[in-house]
């Protein structure tokens, strides 16, 4: 499903990634875990076109992406959400939601004059998906307040929420849980899941909390200062005596880690 | 000037200046293009449709059609080289692109085949007047005014058909940057491309609709100040809502036009009176930021 190949990056002095090498297995949940600052972000940026690699290479069901515009790879399938939620404020939670489906046929402007029954009939459609949607991400209540006066969690559920609505086949997730409430996280889980059975989906997630990548991963990545130091299924990965170090070393994160598991 | 007379004037101007207003508003106010070149559709939408009208003797339609097709035109050329600018960087060179328009139509008067129609600095007259011959010279501003405000409404509805379309989500989202619809897979440079063409093309339309209503142009009426103008009425009626738009060239040419009452009250020059004219509006736009940060009419929330 991705390949990714040796690949490098640095910003001026700071090697952010330095020769990743690792594949994800089709309909695949893989956590990608780290110390603060060990390129998980920056992976998931060049993975998905957003920055330029300094070397190396990126495969995508078997294919190579080089050098195309992020639009052109989300086009292909490859979902994206930001570990710093995008939400456009003036639009409300629903618009965000209908905004994500590609190639709609109501973005053509000629469209738009021409086929008024077309649009307002896909409209429909995506609304009765948005409905669903919105429910699972727990949302719906808020569905036509304007995205800008949501919280910090549900910023991050309404990216999770759009991302599902744009229906991708592999879904780049920079911490989705992150200031979402425990009980919520659960029901999150099972829908990943569910969805991963449903539609076939594979699931890259950046996570820090321990406890939902050892219920949801089949295998998890481990980086630190931009090297792959570990990979294996989350209950290896726990004990791995690189990975304690690394964060014993890097951060304090880990005792959080603990502390939820 | 008798007052009916006035306000029809009045009138014909609020309304070519809502069709300015309404395309920068959906450059501006919708996708969050800042535009500060917007004169130059309105003066190739008055410069070509003269050109086509005028020297090519060709029928009014066709000059507004061509007008609105080579400002449109522009307005998706100017788009290309500048796709990768920032902001603000952006902003400039829309301002000059303009500036270069208009500098040169000021020294390039070969354009309206030179001779009898002069042309550059001294400007292009005589320019005809649709179905002139139909009316008296007292009725013609009537139905010119008629004429305006068909092409008001037809402006308004595409504008605003467009705007509370899927087209219209896609290009609010590329307003708070372009992160978001680039990871939905939204082609964020073309989606820029088309709307500068749409709105320059109405922005033409403008510029067609004043110069065959004046009969005359000239380089000097296509200074960065109507810009400034556009942007006032934008800014004061409210952006990202088209009956803001509206409003807004509605109260900025009244303020616009209300200083030359003045010269009756005041013993006051007339050079004085142009520049107070625009002391007015910078105040309008001062009060405006100061007082309704979103403009006379806010922006609707799109509910489904
Ligand atoms: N745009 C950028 N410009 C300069 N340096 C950057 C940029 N993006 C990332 N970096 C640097 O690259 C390194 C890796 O950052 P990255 O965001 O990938 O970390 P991360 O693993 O996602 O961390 P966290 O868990 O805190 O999100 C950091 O040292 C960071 O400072
Ligand atoms: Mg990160």
């Amino acid at each position: 499903m991705l390949k990714v190949e040796n690949v490098h990056k640095s910003f001026g002095g700071i090697l952010a990634l330095n020769g990743v090498t690792f594949s994800v297995e089709p309909n695949s949940i893989t956590g990608l875990i780290g110390p603060n600052g060990s390129g998980k972000s920056t992976l998931f940026n060049i993975i998905s076109g957003f920055y330029n690699k300094d070397r190396g290479e990126i495969y995508f069901k078997g294919k190579k992406i080089e050098g195309i515009e992020p639009y052109r790879i989300a086009m292909l399938g490859v979902g994206r959400t930001f570990q710093i939620s995008e939400v456009p404020e003036k639009m409300t939670v629903l618009e965000n939601l209908l905004l994500a489906p590609k190639s709609q046929i109501g973005e053509g402007i000629f469209n738009v004059f021409l086929h008024p029954l077309k649009i307002k009939r896909e409209n429909e459609k995506l609304l009765k998906d948005a409905y669903e949607i919105l429910e699972l991400v727990q949302l719906y209540h808020l569905r036509n307040e304007y995205a800008g006066n949501l919280s910090g969690g549900q910023k991050k559920l309404l990216s999770l929420g759009r991302i599902l609505m744009s229906d991708p086949i592999l879904l780049l997730l920079d911490e989705p849980t992150a200031g979402v409430n425990p009980t919520l996280i659960r029901d999150l889980i099972i829908a990943m899941k569910n969805l991963r059975a449903e539609k076939g989906q594979t699931i890259l997630l950046v996570e820090h909390n321990m406890k939902v990548i050892s219920e949801i991963c089949d295998r998890v990545i481990v980086l630190d200062f931009g090297k792959k130091i570990a990979e294996g299924t989350p209950e290896e990965i726990q004990k791995n005596e690189k990975v304690l170090e690394a964060y014993l070393s890097g951060s304090s994160k880990w005792e959080l880690l603990h502390e939820d598991s | 000037m008798g007052l009916v007379n006035f306000l029809v004037y009045l009138s014909i101007m609020m309304g070519i200046y809502a069709i300015l207003s309404l395309s920068l508003n959906l450059q501006y106010g919708f996708t969050g293009l800042a535009n500060f070149g917007h004169v130059v559709f309105f003066c190739l939408g008055a410069y070509i449709s003269t050109i086509i009208v005028l020297v090519f003797k060709m029928p009014f339609i066709l000059g507004l059609l061509g007008g609105m097709f080579v400002a449109g035109l522009f307005g998706y050329i100017i788009s290309i080289p500048t796709a990768n600018l920032k902001e603000d960087y952006w902003a400039i060179a829309t301002l000059a692109a303009a500036e270069i328009v208009r500098i040169f139509f000021l020294n390039e008067d070969w354009v309206v085949g030179g001779g009898p129609y002069q042309g550059g600095a001294f400007g292009i007259g005589g320019i005809p007047q649709p179905l002139r011959s139909l009316f008296s010279a007292h009725t013609y501003p009537f139905f010119y005014l008629a004429i305006v405000l068909v092409c008001l409404v037809a402006t308004y509805i595409i504008i605003n058909t467009l705007t509370q379309s899927p087209f219209g989500r896609v290009i609010k989202s590329i307003r708070e940057g372009d992160n978001l619809p680039q990871a939905l897979g939204k082609d964020v440079k073309r989606f820029r491309m088309k709307v500068m063409a749409i709105g320059g093309s109405f922005g033409g339309l403008a510029g067609c609709l004043w110069a065959h209503y004046h009969g005359f142009i000239s380089p000097n009426q296509f200074l960065p100040l109507e810009t400034f103008i556009i942007w006032a009425m934008v800014i004061v009626g409210g952006k990202a809502n088209n009956k803001g738009a509206i409003l807004g060239a509605v109260i900025v040419m009244i303020f616009y036009n209300s200083t030359r009452f003045l010269k009756d009250y005041i013993p006051i020059e007339a050079v004085t009176l142009a520049s107070l004219r625009m002391v007015a509006i910078g105040i309008l736009i001062v009060v405006a930021m100061l007082f309704m940060k979103e403009g006379l009419i806010k922006e609707k929330k799109t509910l489904y």
